[in-house]
């Protein structure tokens, strides 16, 4: 039996986890829910023995099969942690490009892992490997074998750590958000797979996520963390239909599954009718990616990455646009905002030059300005360009004043600098900025996945206030298709740079036309 | 680090007190001296560290703590003068390159590279054997030999942030290019180049005493802490402290702006 009892963590300041009991049956998936900074991956590190040398655990202990592995108040002890690392407990990180070492083939970093902990001859390991690459469900393990980790997708590196987690038949497995990282499609085959080990070896396995839908699907038991706490643990069922914390029902609430929240808008209009004005048209737009060369002398290299989209955006209308990544939904996202003019067709624009929301909030905003520069600056660019009616810095002032307002924050945010805000409040001053200028298109590429879901909710609400309030339009580009559901009128789903199909939500959710599109829909 | 308690920084505080006082005294040095910097007094030759000389006279009985004096005014004037110009060049070509790239941006790295090519002094030195010793000439060569190293990392921060989100968003807004170039950008690239001058302040330093050591910098009567060493080395024997002195001035100065760049990195952290 393996067991965590009563464990809490402090590295230099205050605890960052604080009491937190967890128990791991065979064959059971314990999924550990929470948003970030709620310690959750602290207490897997800890479990691990991986974490950071300024950690103290200042109580509690880790069991595993009746050994003591970790108590408060001793010191780590290697040795005893690396006859378990490895063997009977192993990791899946969630970044499997930085987890792999770039430089090995993959089949050696797999390899190594036997070689270390076993006295098979080379031969027997290899056929191991091999082994363990097919029951991680990897086609042409002969070729992967031999492969470098940038010649395999994310998919197939993540099915790689796997192998190497699994290789062993350790007792423990903690995957520390192993799909985050990934595209739907090939997030739901990770899952399944993930089930499948877990059934087939009958060991225990730790999950954690920060998506309840996910730990849902997977997991038999659940526990909630929030500020270090368990604030509520129990099988998935009672988490989900009968949660006993206010916090459990919030998060619950937070996820976006297939409720229309936004249903003014479907008040506003009979079915069938078709909404505003276009604001945008795209004609028959194709959209070319240019390899540029590292010499003057290269010769640059021309790739199509969109082919012929027509559509048109309409007056106050939400437009999906999913996709997985590398579809093209960026490159034709970034061609309507005219940022990229190496494309042949046409794109009609009927309102004020349109803007952009980030996916990350982090990299978005200049470091080096305050949020009420922030705001001014595009009214600034704005009154420059057009010069006939400047508008007066204290007018910039109050715009930016009433737009931060707007947006839920308050008057003291105006000094402040970004690095002084969480990711929440930067996507609301991302918002602001993109809002300031009156634009009547707004395009948003991913603009909550970097955002923890009770934050997702805020923003998601936020940005159909704001909405309805300025008679905004939204292209707006994710590859969640609940978030997608949730946010929009009409939807538009591309694959290897085709609009393959496009309709009301309710129309593609209900009957969707193309087999690609069910696949979508039914994976998430 | 407890919130509250404030982190303590003793490079900055030991660099910013070493080269405050060598500014102060160089800044001083430019309207007083004890003595006079030309002064000359026969019955007053090669006098030992004194309360009446604090650091002895020399060859001609001047006053050394009032050369030094002197001195370091020039040298640190002629090195700020040296990096401001190089900075402000470096700023300039490495933005331009690096944000816009393409030919302009090959041309200018190949002529960077012919300069790279030779050793900074001996080309400086050339410079000065075409143009004529004097200040300005220093200036302008030393300014010159220190530009591409800026130019280059100027410009690759450039090169890195012009793809930034918000620079796009920038773009998007419809920023102007020179707004964007000097005030979009610039102040992010400050904290990385901020380090850099000081460490140059440096170079400059020693680059203007090693060439009015070797008589093509500031030209005597006038005192640079350089050509005091260049008179000096005929008496190392019977008046060492005539050229120890100028020396450790170097050194107080070098190894000041060196914590107070090293106190800066680790603000900057």
């Amino acid at each position: 039996m393996i067991r965590v009892e009563n464990l809490s963590v402090a590295f230099d300041g205050p605890e960052v986890v604080k009491n937190v009991t967890l128990e791991f049956h065979d064959g059971e998936i314990l999924g550990v829910v929470g948003e970030s900074g709620s310690g959750k991956s602290v207490t897997a590190l800890t479990l691990m023995g991986l974490v950071a040398d300024n950690a103290r655990v200042t109580s509690g202990r880790i069991l595993f099969d009746g050994q003591v592995l970790l108590e408060a108040g001793k010191p780590r002890d290697r040795g005893l942690y690396r006859r378990y690392q490895g063997e009977k407990m192993s990791m899946v990180f969630q970044e499997p490009m930085t987890s792999l070492n770039p430089t090995q083939r993959v089949g050696l970093q797999v390899d190594e892992v036997l070689r270390l902990h076993t006295s098979l001859s080379p031969r027997e390991r290899k056929e191991k490997v091999l082994e363990s690459f097919r029951a991680a469900g990897l086609s042409e393990e002969e070729r992967i074998y031999a492969s470098y980790p940038h010649q395999l997708s994310g998919g197939m590196r993540q099915r790689v750590m796997i192998a190497m987690a699994v290789i062993l038949h350790p007792r423990l497995i903690v995957a520390d958000e192993p799909t985050t990282a990934l595209d739907v499609t090939v997030q739901n085959q990770i899952i399944r797979l993930l089930k499948s080990i877990n059934e087939k070896e009958n060991n225990a396995m730790l999950f954690i996520t920060h998506d309840l839908n996910l730990a849902k699907r997977i997991c038999g038991r659940i526990a909630v963390m929030k500020d270090g706490c368990v604030v509520e643990q129990g099988t998935a069922e009672q988490i989900f239909l009968h949660p006993r914390q206010e916090y459990t029902r919030r998060l619950i609430q937070a996820v976006p599954g297939r409720v229309k929240k936004n249903r003014s808008l479907e008040e506003r209009r009979e079915p069938g009718e078709s909404l505003g004005e276009p604001v945008a048209e795209v004609r028959n737009l194709s959209v070319y990616y240019r390899e540029s060369g590292n010499s003057l002398f290269d010769r640059k290299k021309h790739r199509c990455v969109v082919q012929n989209a027509d559509f048109e955006i309409r007056q106050g209308e939400s437009l999906g646009l999913v996709g997985e990544s590398g579809c093209g939904k960026t490159s034709l996202a970034k061609a309507i905002l005219g940022m990229n003019r190496d494309v042949e067709g046409k794109i009609l624009h009927h309102t004020l030059r349109p803007q952009m929301i980030f996916q990350d909030p982090y990299s978005s905003l200049n470091p080096a300005g305050t949020v009420g520069w922030l705001l001014m600056e595009p009214l600034r660019a704005q009154s420059a360009r057009e010069g006939a009616r400047p508008m007066t810095k204290e007018d910039m002032k109050e715009a930016a004043y009433q737009m931060l307002r707007r947006v839920g924050l308050e008057d003291s945010y105006f000094h402040r600098k970004p690095s002084q805000l969480s990711g929440g409040q930067r996507q609301r001053v991302s918002i602001a900025q993109a809002l300031i200028t009156k634009p009547g298109l707004i395009v948003a590429d991913e603009p909550l996945s970097a955002l923890d879901v009770t934050i997702q909710a805020q923003i998601m609400e936020l940005m159909q206030g704001l909405q309805q309030e300025l008679g905004l339009s939204y292209l707006f580009i994710s590859h969640d298709i609940n978030v997608v559901y949730r946010m929009c009128d009409r939807i538009m789903v591309m694959r290897q740079g085709k609009i393959i199909e496009i309709g009301d939500t309710e129309e593609v959710f209900r009957e969707p036309r193309e087999e690609y599109t069910r696949q979508l829909l039914a994976e998430s | 680090m407890k919130p509250g308690r404030k982190k303590q920084n003793p490079y900055l505080i030991a660099g910013m007190a070493m080269t405050g006082s060598a500014a102060g005294l160089g800044l001083l040095g430019a309207f007083w001296t004890p003595f006079g910097t030309t002064a000359m007094s026969a019955a007053e030759r090669f006098q030992a560290p004194s309360l009446r000389h604090l650091f002895g006279t020399d060859n001609f009985g001047r006053d050394l703590f009032s050369r030094v004096m002197q001195g370091m005014g020039t040298t640190i004037c002629i090195s700020l003068l040296v990096v401001l110009f190089s900075a402000f060049f470096g700023i300039l070509l490495g933005a331009l390159t690096g944000y816009f790239g393409g030919v302009f941006d090959e041309a200018v790295m190949r002529v960077i590279d012919a300069v790279n090519g030779f050793p900074s002094i001996l080309l400086a030195l050339v410079m000065i054997s075409l143009l004529g010793n004097g200040r300005q000439n220093l200036i302008l060569s030393l300014g010159i030999v220190f530009t591409p190293s800026y130019v280059r990392i100027v410009r690759s921060e450039y090169v890195k942030l012009r793809d930034a989100d918000y620079i796009m968003r920038a773009r998007l807004m419809g920023v102007g290019k020179l707004r964007i170039l000097f005030v979009h950008i610039l102040p992010n690239v400050l904290p990385v180049l901020g380090v850099s001058l000081v460490i140059g302040l440096n170079n400059a330093i020693l680059a203007e005493s090693g060439m009015s050591y070797l008589g093509i910098g500031v030209q005597p009567p006038d005192a640079s802490l350089g050509n005091m060493l260049s008179d000096a080395q005929g008496f190392l024997q019977s008046a060492p402290w005539y050229a120890l002195i100028p020396g450790l001035a170097i050194v107080w100065i070098v190894l000041g702006f060196s914590l107070f760049g090293e106190g800066l990195r680790r603000l900057g952290e």
